[in-house]
């Protein structure tokens, strides 16, 4: 055996040590859109998980907001073409209107991490 | 191509600049007089709204007023930025003239009341403007509009209004209780 070659296999043994395999792999946290449009929130029931991000992005006229039911959270006015990002957390709220047009009604569905 | 460019241009501006006719009914109103005609409508119920701000101390009267102002305005912005993209000013004609005299009439009557009473009138008012002013939209003047981009316009003007007249039932219902 070269030196080279030894020094190689003496690495990835201290390496295969060192980072053993991991049992389940870790999920990454995503980011979710969601587009106001025609004063609808689309999708109006979206799956997350908890460190995830929800985008908020109007495509109406009229300004919105995507507001907890009680008050919880809030992404605050969006004038046409503007967004905002909300992130998921165990204890938040998960049923959402917009406070500017209350009839527009959406949910969020935690579903439990995988981390 | 640029030359191609410019006379399409042309030629849409020369179409919207079209010569004020004396329409007497809203189906007869060309593109110009209808924007005008939405444009008055937009401020009507943005001048009602400032009125119930004023008078009611409902806090749900007054989140609709605002929605009213907040959603009114944003139309109106649009309509202006495309009225001046396609260099074109709107045009008065008979149907703005008497949206505008009947609502002084109806402002001079809400004025006078306070309270419940108020809030159940503009509320009802609300509902039958929308109403009134959604199957105008929807019915003369979006089958008769010629330029695509005011069409589409108001397309997305009739959402926000039918949005504003299912808004104005619950408000109805509510101030009824």
């Amino acid at each position: 055996m070269s030196r080279r070659s030894f020094m190689k296999k003496t690495a990835a043994a201290i390496a295969a040590a060192a980072f053993p395999a991991l049992p389940f792999a870790i999920a990454q946290p995503r980011t979710h859109r969601v587009e106001i449009s025609g004063f609808k929130f689309t999708p109006d029931r979206l799956d997350v998980s908890v460190g995830d991000t929800v985008t908020w992005i109007n495509r109406d006229i009229a300004p919105h907001t995507a507001t907890a039911a009680e008050g919880g959270w809030d992404t605050g006015e969006l004038v046409k073409g503007a967004q905002a990002s909300i992130t998921v957390t165990a204890d938040m709220e998960t049923s959402y209107f917009c406070a500017f047009h209350p009839m527009m009604k959406a949910r969020l569905s935690i579903t439990a991490s995988d981390q | 191509m640029k030359q191609k460019l410019l006379l399409a241009a042309s030629m849409l501006a020369l179409a919207l600049q079209a010569t004020p006719s004396a329409a007497q009914s809203p189906a007869e109103l060309n593109d110009l007089q209808i924007a005008h005609v939405a444009y008055v409508a937009d401020n009507i119920d943005i001048r009602y709204a400032h009125l119930a701000l004023a008078i009611s101390s409902n806090p749900a009267i007054h989140e609709f007023a605002r929605t009213m102002i907040r959603d009114h305005t944003a139309v109106n912005e649009q309509a202006l930025a495309l009225l001046k993209k396609l260099n074109a000013q709107p045009q008065d004609n008979f149907l703005s003239k008497q949206l505008t005299v009947n609502s002084e009439k109806l402002i001079d009557e809400m004025s006078q009341l306070r309270g419940a009473a108020f809030d159940k009138r503009y509320a009802e008012n609300e509902l039958a403007y929308h109403k009134a002013v959604n199957d105008l939209v929807g019915n003369a003047f979006i089958p008769n509009i010629e330029n695509a981009e005011v069409k589409s316009l108001f397309e997305a003007g009739l959402k926000i209004f039918k949005a504003h007249e299912h808004h104005a039932e619950m408000m109805v219902k509510s101030v009824s209780k």
